[in-house]
C-alpha cells in the first residue's frame, strides 16, 4: 500500500493582477472626484423629479440653514480674467463700496486681508467684522479658527455667523445678504451677471426641513432686489415620476 | 507574473549555481491601494445636485390697477401647505415623522375665492363655518395596478382633473413622440432631435391662451418645511401646470385652516 504523496505547494498568492485592478480603480476615482467643498453647515437638500442639472460655473450658491443663518460660495467659470481670485477681490471691493454708501461706519480692506478672502470658500459673516475675521488667516490654526466662526462654533460671543439678513427690508436700505447678491451682479463679470439675470446664476441651498418662514425671508430678500428668478438646489427623487 | 526566472546560462561549467527566482510581493501595494481607493470614494461626491428653476413676481406694488393680471375664480385653485402639528395642550409642536425624522406636511387647497362666493366672513367679522370650502388632501404618488397603468391620488388627482384639457394634449404628443412622429428614435442624436421637437411642442401646449387651464396659488404656513414646497413646486411639472405662483398667506386663509381644524377633529 502506498502512501499518497501531498506535494507541498506554496501558498504564495501572486498579487499582482490585484495590484493592476486597483490601480486602475483608484485612477478612476482620483480623475473623476471633486472634492466635497467644507460648507459651515451640513444640509440635506429636498426630492424632486427635476433632472436639470446644476450649473457648475458662474454660480453664486446661497448656503441657507434651518436656523435661519446665510452663507455665500461662489463659483466662476476659469476664464484667465475672471478667475476665482480676481472674482472675489473684485466682489469685495464692489460690496465694499455699497456698504459704504449707504452706511456710516466706513469700512475698508488691505491688500493682505483681500488675498485672504480670495481663498475663501464659502464665507459669511457681518460686513463689520469681515477684516477681522480675514486677519485670522495669518494666524496659527487660522484657518481652523475660522471655520469654527463660520460654522458658529466660535467661543467669542461677538463673533456672529452668517450673513445678516433682516426681516425689514426697503428699497432705500438694503440688508448685508443684498448687498452681497448685488454686488455679485455688479461685479464686472458678464458671464454671472447673465446668469444671475437668467435665474441660474443664484442657487438656494437648503434642507429638507427648514421652515417655509425662513425660505420665505430669503425669497423675498431676492426679490425686492428685484432677483426674481432663481433655482432651488435638489436632489432627484428616486423612482421619478 | 510577479517573478523573474533566471536561467543560470552557462551554470553547468562553473560548478552549481542555484537557479534564481524573484518574486515581488505586492500584497503591502494592493494594501496601500485599498486605502487610497477608500479614501477617494468617501470624499468624491458622485451625484450632482439638481436644481428647479422659479419665477417669482417682483415685490413692488402695482399702482396701476389695470396692469394687474388677476386669476378668475374659475380656474383659481389655492394649495395650502401646513406643518401637521400634534394635537393636545401643547400646540405647535410639529409632527415629526418617527422613520426619517422629517416634519409632516398636510396639503389643504380650495377652488376659488376662500368661503366661495359668499365669502368666509360674516356680518361684523363672524366666520361663517358653512362657508369653509377648504378640503385636505395628501401628497400620494401614483396608484400602480398590476397591468401597470397609473392613477394619480391624492393632490395630483385633483391638480390632473382641473389640467385635463392640457394634460390629454402633452399625452398625445407623448405618444406621438414614441410612435416616431417626431422623428427617430434610434441614435443619441435623432433622440435628442425629436425631444427637443417634442418639448417645443409640448411647451406650446401648456401656454396656449385657449385651452382651459387652472391657475395655482402655492401657499404655506411658517411652520410647513421647505419640502412640501418642493414637492408642490414637483406636482406643477409632473402635472405640466404653466401658471403657478407662491403667494402669501391671507389672515382668511388663516381662519379657514383654524375652522377647518376646530370642525374636523381626528
Amino acid at each position: 500500500m502506498g502512501r499518497v504523496k501531498i506535494a507541498r505547494k506554496s501558498t504564495f498568492i501572486d498579487m499582482t493582477a490585484m495590484s493592476d485592478v486597483t490601480v486602475l480603480l483608484l485612477t478612476f476615482f482620483m480623475l473623476t472626484s471633486t472634492f466635497l467643498s467644507k460648507e459651515p453647515t451640513t444640509v440635506v437638500t429636498p426630492a424632486s423629479v427635476s433632472t436639470e442639472k446644476v450649473q457648475e460655473t458662474n454660480v453664486l450658491q446661497v448656503l441657507v440653514s434651518p436656523k435661519g443663518q446665510v452663507w455665500l460660495t461662489m463659483n466662476n467659470d476659469t476664464s484667465a480674467q475672471w478667475s476665482n481670485a480676481n472674482m472675489r477681490v473684485a466682489l469685495l471691493d464692489e460690496v465694499t463700496k455699497l456698504y459704504n454708501e449707504s452706511h456710516k461706519n466706513k469700512i475698508s480692506f488691505t491688500a493682505q486681508q483681500k488675498q485672504a478672502f480670495s481663498k475663501l470658500g464659502s464665507f459669511g459673516v457681518p460686513l463689520s467684522q469681515m477684516g477681522e475675521f480675514l486677519d485670522l488667516a495669518d494666524q496659527q490654526e487660522g484657518l481652523t479658527k475660522m471655520d469654527q466662526w463660520l460654522a458658529g462654533e466660535d467661543l467669542n460671543p461677538n463673533h456672529i455667523s452668517g450673513i445678516p439678513i433682516s426681516k425689514e427690508n426697503s428699497d432705500d436700505n438694503l440688508n448685508e445678504f443684498q448687498l452681497w447678491v448685488k454686488a455679485a451682479r455688479m461685479a464686472g463679470n458678464d458671464n454671472l451677471s447673465q446668469a444671475m439675470k437668467d435665474g441660474m446664476g443664484v442657487a438656494i441651498k437648503a434642507d429638507q426641513n427648514t421652515s417655509f418662514e425662513v425660505i420665505h425671508m430669503v425669497m423675498d430678500n431676492l426679490q425686492t432686489i428685484k432677483q426674481n428668478k432663481f433655482t432651488l438646489l435638489t436632489a432627484l427623487k428616486a423612482g421619478g415620476e | 507574473m510577479a517573478e523573474v526566472q533566471q536561467s543560470g546560462g552557462d551554470s553547468g561549467k562553473k560548478g552549481h549555481q542555484k537557479k534564481m527566482q524573484i518574486r515581488v510581493d505586492f500584497t503591502p501595494m494592493v494594501d496601500m491601494n485599498m486605502l487610497l481607493i477608500t479614501f477617494f470614494m468617501l470624499c468624491t461626491t458622485m451625484i450632482k445636485s439638481q436644481t428647479l428653476t422659479i419665477a417669482l413676481p417682483t415685490n413692488e406694488k402695482v399702482q396701476n390697477e389695470e396692469n394687474m393680471s388677476q386669476a378668475s375664480a374659475d380656474d383659481a385653485v389655492t394649495i395650502i401647505i401646513d406643518a401637521k402639528k400634534k394635537p393636545g395642550p401643547t400646540p405647535g409642536t410639529l409632527v415629526v415623522d418617527s422613520v426619517n425624522g422629517n416634519v409632516v406636511n398636510e396639503i389643504y387647497y380650495y377652488d376659488g375665492k376662500p368661503g366661495g362666493e359668499a365669502g368666509m366672513l360674516g356680518p361684523g367679522g363672524a366666520i361663517l363655518s358653512q362657508n369653509n370650502n377648504l378640503k385636505k388632501s395628501d401628497l400620494l404618488s401614483d396608484e400602480v395596478n398590476s397591468v401597470g397603468d397609473h392613477k394619480a391620488r391624492g393632490i395630483r388627482q385633483i391638480i390632473q382633473e382641473r389640467n385635463k384639457a392640457v394634460l390629454e394634449k402633452v399625452t398625445a404628443l407623448k405618444k406621438d413622440l414614441a410612435d416616431g412622429k417626431f422623428g427617430s428614435l434610434e441614435t443619441k442624436d435623432e433622440r435628442e432631435a425629436a425631444m427637443a421637437k417634442y418639448n417645443e411642442a409640448a411647451s406650446k401646449v401648456r401656454k396656449d391662451e385657449n385651452i382651459k387651464k387652472p391657475v395655482i396659488i402655492i401657499k404655506s404656513t411658517p411652520e410647513a418645511s421647505y419640502r412640501g414646497l418642493v414637492d408642490i413646486l414637483d406636482e406643477m411639472q409632473i402635472n405640466s401646470i404653466s401658471k403657478y405662483q407662491i403667494d402669501n398667506l391671507t389672515d382668511v386663509d388663516l381662519i379657514m385652516l383654524d375652522d377647518y381644524r376646530k370642525n374636523h377633529k381626528e
